[in-house]
């Protein structure tokens, strides 16, 4: 008996003392910045699901580097479910995430039409939605992108610069297109079309998709190239396609004669493309910060719970840097490794 | 073998037979007569050279299709291997292999890959176009897993990579050259060796092939080994042109633009028949159309449609004049 009370004495004065140091420890840093803790219990075990295109592109990895980063360092559980440009495969992937209820949703839309619907189902199911670079009809919670008809009025606008300059070659010029019913491409035409309208004397001598293929790309501009000997410009829709126009131009002999314009995610490789003379300038829209954006508004998201999916509809164009051989380097040419 | 049996015509002795070669050559004829009037620029030699290397890569891939063709196969695998072969090879290079040596570890690879559709087709006897179709996607998704991009950049200072990029023999591109060179291997290959006879009776009835003693089975493996190599070949002819191999074309239609150069030229996919010239006509005329279609600055969607019409008239055109019969339609035949 005696032995039992002596043990529940010392329990209780175990536990006195040990709730007596607790407030101590606290008191130890009693500095707390405002908001923070409310910050990070918002964030905490929240999960985001990102359905890209493919995995496979410079810019996407850019971005999974930077959320992938975040997310670990918040506590927020982020995936990413790969449909590899499988257009059926991504809408599978699509519904199997409003299914699971994901506090965010990230999309990166293969062209206007297809998600259209299901990104209204995901808003209906309470699920913020985030687009990212390429949109679709349905606006959602949020973009974070390209102003795609500045990027197109930016690409055409060098070459109207470069070709009607006095000396030029010819007023001929060339556009590249990606696949004709991505927002990308759908919304750079209308940019180009302003340009074109604007100075009614370039001429566009050919206008074909290259799917995002180099060799493609090569084809059309060797095949224009022996129609129109004094082409001037050629404009494309991203880095690592048109260095096919350039070893097209270069086989031909005619670097100092064409000038290339394309955009890109601000990767080393197209820095590289640049110093190789396959390209003349790159309309940087630098992938990692446009993944920084994006993240500070998946954290706006989580802090405010409360507020409904696609109640409030919010727009981010990224900052575009022009690159050309004189400023091919250092922070406009990243690399994934450096991101992680 | 065939000519033997078949061939009514012959002997009743008429002096003209319509071939589906003969067809494709004379739409070829006709194509490149009207874009010659009717578009500037069409008729020069820069254009005939253009047009021609244009489709170097189509029609290198094409040799090795219509080489497994001939034989009673279908290799769905050669885009795949060829850009994962080609981007294993710049891998390795990137991980400090040298250059060539990075080449060659790729072409054994490839070789293994070619190996393993052969033993599923031949000993596992899986028909080819699924065989080939499943190898195609692990092979593909093989390399998916190891690399990180889809576009992989070969070292800008190679010399010879450059040389057959962008380099000329004799005024010609090194490119058409080289599919040339092929084009020759192979029929000197099949019209000169055992080894092509044997691809030929094989195609033709491979059961008789075999019961008259024919190695069917190392036979019909090498084939798939070859074309595996020839698809390397190919990207690495790519890698050369455009200084980097991009895997997403597994994606494309490349596949079927090959197979659609083969049928169109009128190789007969019930096996046995035709050889490397029917191929090369049918390269000609698919770069004629995609030379004039990109000059008269066609829709993408058009030119795959126009391009579609051709490959449905062709296989019509194959099925009425190479009528399937009891002997040419058994098992294994697609």
């Amino acid at each position: 008996m005696k032995f039992l009370k002596k043990c529940a004495l010392a329990s209780v004065a175990a536990a006195s003392l040990l709730t007596a140091t607790v407030p101590t420890v606290t008191m130890a840093s009693d500095i707390e910045q405002v908001g923070r803790q409310a910050y990070l219990e918002a964030l905490k075990g929240k999960r985001v699901i990102f359905i890209p295109l493919s995995q496979g592109m410079d810019l996407n990895q850019a971005w999974t580097a930077v959320w992938t980063r975040y997310a670990d360092k918040y506590g927020i559980n982020f995936e990413v479910r790969d449909p590899n440009m499988d257009t059926s495969a991504g809408i599978r992937a699509l519904q199997g995430a409003i299914a699971e209820k994901p506090d965010v949703l990230i999309v990166q839309n293969p062209d206007v039409q297809t998600y259209a619907r299901a990104l209204k189902q995901a808003q209906a199911a309470g699920i913020k939605v985030l687009q990212i670079n390429m949109q679709s009809i349905t606006q959602t919670d949020s973009y974070v992108g390209n102003d795609w008809i500045q990027m197109g009025r930016d690409e055409a606008g060098e070459l109207a610069r470069v070709c009607l300059a006095d000396g030029a070659p010819s007023k001929k010029i060339v556009w590249l297109a990606g696949v004709q019913t991505g927002a990308a491409n759908i919304y750079m035409r209308e940019g180009i079309d302003q340009i074109l309208a604007e100075n009614p004397e370039l001429e566009l001598v050919s206008d074909q998709p290259a799917d995002y293929d180099s060799e493609k790309a090569r084809q059309i501009t060797e095949t224009v190239l022996q129609q129109h000997p004094d082409l001037c410009g050629i404009m494309g829709i991203w880095d690592n396609t048109e260095v096919g126009a350039g070893a097209a131009v270069k086989a031909a002999g005619k670097e100092d004669q064409v000038t290339i314009v394309t955009n890109g995610a601000g990767a080393a490789t197209g820095c590289e493309s640049i110093k190789n003379g396959l390209l003349d300038v790159i309309y940087n829209f630098n992938a990692p910060i446009q993944a920084e954006v994006a993240a500070q508004q998946i954290g706006e998201f989580l802090q405010n719970p409360d507020r409904e999916a696609g109640s409030e509809k919010t727009v981010f164009f990224g900052p575009i840097t022009r690159i050309d051989a004189s400023n091919a380097t250092g922070r406009n040419c990243w690399t994934a490794d450096q991101l992680k | 073998m065939k000519r033997n049996q078949e061939s009514p015509e012959s002997r009743a002795g008429t002096a003209f037979k319509i071939t589906q070669e003969g067809v494709v050559m004379a739409i070829a004829v006709l194509l490149f007569a009207m874009f010659s009037v009717l578009l500037d620029n069409f008729l020069t030699q820069g254009n005939i050279l253009t047009l021609l290397k244009n489709v170097a890569i189509l029609g290198t891939l094409a040799v090795g299709m219509g080489f497994i063709v001939v034989g009673r196969g279908i290799d769905l695998t050669m885009v795949a291997v060829m850009v994962v072969g080609v981007a294993f090879a710049i891998w390795l290079n990137q991980q400090g292999f040298g250059f060539g040596q990075a080449i060659v570890i790729g072409g054994g690879l490839v070789v293994l890959c070619g190996l393993a559709t052969g033993i599923l087709v031949t000993i596992a006897e899986v028909p080819p176009i699924f065989a080939t179709l499943a190898m195609a996607s692990i092979v593909y998704g093989g390399g998916r897993v190891a690399f990180n991009s889809d576009v992989l950049y070969a070292p800008a200072d190679i010399a010879w990579l450059n040389f057959i990029g962008s380099g000329k023999l004799f005024g010609i591109p090194m490119s058409v050259v080289i599919f040339a060179g092929l084009a020759a291997l192979i029929a000197a290959f099949l019209h000169f060796t055992r080894f092509g006879r044997f691809v030929y009776a094989t195609g033709d009835n491979p059961q008789a092939a075999r019961t008259m003693g024919l190695p069917t089975r190392p036979v019909l493996i090498s084939q798939y080994v070859i074309s595996a190599l020839i698809a390397y070949l190919a990207g690495i002819l790519m890698t050369g042109l455009v200084s980097g191999i991009n895997t997403r074309l597994y994606n494309s239609t490349l596949i079927y633009d090959v197979l659609l150069v083969v049928v169109l030229g009128g190789i007969s996919l019930s096996g046995g028949q035709g050889g490397v010239r029917n191929v090369l006509v049918g390269t000609v005329l698919v770069g004629i159309l995609i030379n004039g279609m990109t000059i008269l600055n066609f829709s993408y969607t058009s030119q795959n449609l126009i391009k579609s019409v051709i490959l449905l008239g062709a296989l019509a055109l194959d099925a009425i004049i190479n009528p399937r019969d009891e002997q040419t339609s058994q098992s294994g035949d697609i």
